[in-house]
């Protein structure tokens, strides 16, 4: 069992405060994984729970039990870094059994362990190697073993795919989902990159200057994100924020930007919009919800013309990424690859409003949840 | 000390799962090239181990016994391995020691007596070829005798019989690892007094590998075929079993 609780957990250094008050559930087994820009105080957090980092303030329990004088390694925890952190001078075998040697492990209990967590990440070939010969994505798996051996309750992992190329990023995206699904522990997974918090985790903190934003599913963090700092993290491209007026239209509302008027679903609850009346406020509209053609699976009331100018297109293969201005904002819409659009083009797209979302322009905070 | 770091955690090639591995000459060049300071290290424990005399068969043993984990690519512990091994082997090794010491030493003496009476005699020539053929043999079975022992743990009878067969089956890479040992210690003659240092670092531990490496395919085939190979293999030897 190794359920986590982050109770009003502080770290400061001196006068300057770097994480303030987090409260945080992990479940036990449960994939979760701390997002943020950098200096955001995830990998301060993910270094309290591992006991890397004093706590200032504030109480971790890891499975029933108050651990903030524990020393880590009574934690039953293990960590990976983002530089792997292996010892240059021992071999692979050697880098993985060095925690069980520390803990006087039979030797027979050291060589099964170690063979079983080779095997489970196809190293078993590196074994007898130093880790100058292997390359960044060994090295990583190299990193991971160390931290399976120890069959630890929860791992703690601290951008571990960071220094790893693209391609390789991606493989080891999928390799660690599987990994957790196998071994059936608490992962805590810290990252910058929003692809490998969407892909992988169960939920999502995402935390903005020692504050956590949201903690939530990745689909939830994407489809009802609570501020619009979480609705510009999430999402690449990232959701075009466009400062608007809100109008009465009929039974309905309707967002008005810069002369062009996007009618708001009805599903939208009106007595949250209702006091924005005659307001400004921001609206949030992914790239993928503005359309080169109106979606034949979209209610003909929740779309709207779109008139903007292309600055730029990036072709992606699979769509094209449209840099476009319009009533002097930036915005990114996807397009498919087959939509021609020269640069300065004026071009007609359609905004489907069903999943748009509205920020308070001084709180920044949703006005729909 | 940017540069240090820079040495240590710079990313390598990586190591192909699926690369043909290399054979003969080349694979014992790239054993070499990686367990070079082992070696050195390896080295440095046999004369430590020697030092008192009575204990150099049980420290040629712990040699080979390291050294066929080198050729095996497993994972040694170079201390903990050699004085486990020193231990194990050592009454083992001294009663084997003195006997192939005896029966080499009675060939050395025969050979001698033979070629001097050869000078006078030619008769003596052929008492004179046997006599080298039987000694090399012995130190031949000596070597097979050796690392079949630190393999597998097995009656005395048993090992001596796996030895001869093995003498008898592949004796030519036994003798190329034994030419290799002699060109080690001529090169330190012929370059001395600036191969100094070779003894010290490299001669025993690279000569011994030079002998598991050169006999333990031979090794691993009596062991196949005898009714030993049913007897646990030793201790770890299973990693060896999955590269």
């Amino acid at each position: 069992m190794a359920s986590i609780s982050l109770k009003k957990l502080n770290k400061s250094y001196g006068a300057l405060t770097v994480v303030h008050d987090i409260d945080l559930e992990i479940a036990d087994k449960e994939f979760i994984i701390l997002v943020g820009p950098s200096g955001c105080g995830k990998s301060t957090t993910l270094r309290m729970i591992a006991g890397l980092e004093e706590i200032s303030n504030g109480e971790l329990i890891i499975g029933g039990d108050m651990v903030n004088e524990v020393p880590s390694k009574d934690r039953d925890i293990a960590m990976v870094f983002q530089n792997y952190a292996l010892y240059p001078h021992m071999t692979v075998y050697k880098n993985m059994a060095f925690g069980l040697q520390l803990r006087k492990a039979s030797r027979d209990t050291i060589d099964q362990k170690v063979q079983e967590a080779a095997k489970i990440l196809d190293i078993t070939h590196l074994l007898n190697r130093k880790p100058k010969a292997l390359s960044g994505g060994q090295r990583q798996r190299v990193a991971l073993g160390r931290a399976m051996v120890r069959n630890p309750a929860v791992f703690l992992l601290d951008e571990p795919l960071s220094n790893l190329d693209a391609k390789l990023r991606s493989t080891m995206r999928a390799e660690i989902t599987k990994l957790h699904k196998r071994l059936d522990a608490t992962f805590i997974y810290v990252t910058h990159d929003q692809i490998e918090a969407m892909t992988m985790a169960d939920r999502i903190v995402v935390m903005k200057d020692g504050h956590i934003q949201q903690v939530d599913t990745p689909q939830n963090l994407y489809d009802r994100p609570v501020n619009m700092f979480v609705a510009g993290f999430i999402g690449a491209p990232q959701m075009n924020l466009l400062p608007s007026t809100i109008e009465r239209r009929g039974d309905g509302y309707a967002a008005l930007f810069d002369g062009r008027e996007l009618p708001l679903p009805a599903h939208f609850d009106k007595s949250r919009i209702e006091p924005y009346v005659g307001r400004e406020l921001v609206i949030g509209v992914r790239p993928e919800n503005l359309h080169e053609l109106p979606p034949a699976d979209i209610t003909p009331e929740n779309l709207a013309p779109f008139d903007a100018v292309v600055e730029l297109a990036e072709p992606m293969g699979s769509e094209i990424h449209l840099n476009l201005t319009a009533g002097g904002r930036n915005l990114i819409a996807r397009v498919s690859p087959r939509f021609k659009a020269m640069i300065d083009d004026g071009v007609k797209l359609v905004v489907d409003t069903t999943n748009m979302q509205l920020f308070d322009k001084e709180t920044e905070r949703s006005i729909l949840y | 000390m940017q540069w240090l770091r820079d040495m240590w955690t710079k990313e390598g090639p990586g190591i192909a799962k699926n690369a043909p591995k290399k054979t003969g000459l080349a694979l014992f060049a790239e054993i070499f090239a990686r367990e070079w300071w082992e070696m050195v290290k390896l080295n440095i424990l046999f004369i430590l181990g020697s030092l008192l005399v009575v204990t150099i068969p049980a420290a040629i043993v712990a040699t080979a016994r390291i050294s066929v984990v080198l050729v095996e690519d497993r994972n040694v512990y170079l201390l903990r391995d050699f004085t486990e091994a020193f231990a194990k082997y050592f009454v083992r090794a001294t009663l084997w020691g003195l006997a192939f010491a005896w029966a080499v030493g009675l060939g050395m003496y025969a050979i001698t007596i033979y070629a001097a009476g050869a000078r006078d005699n030619l008769l003596f020539a052929a008492p004179l070829t046997i006599a080298v053929f039987v000694t090399v043999f012995i130190v031949v079975i000596a070597c097979h005798l050796m690392v079949l022992m630190v393999m597998r743990d097995m009656p005395a009878l048993q090992l001596l019989q796996l030895a001869a067969m093995a003498s008898l089956i592949r004796p030519m890479p036994a003798l190329a690892a034994l030419l290799f040992v002699a060109a080690l210690w001529f090169l330190h003659i012929i370059l001395y007094p600036l191969s100094v240092f070779m003894p010290a670092t490299l001669n025993f531990s690279l000569g011994m590998f030079a002998v598991a490496f050169g006999v333990h395919r031979t090794a691993e085939m009596v062991l196949t075929v005898s009714p030993a190979s049913g007897v646990h293999r030793e201790q770890h030897a299973h990693d060896a079993s999955h590269t």
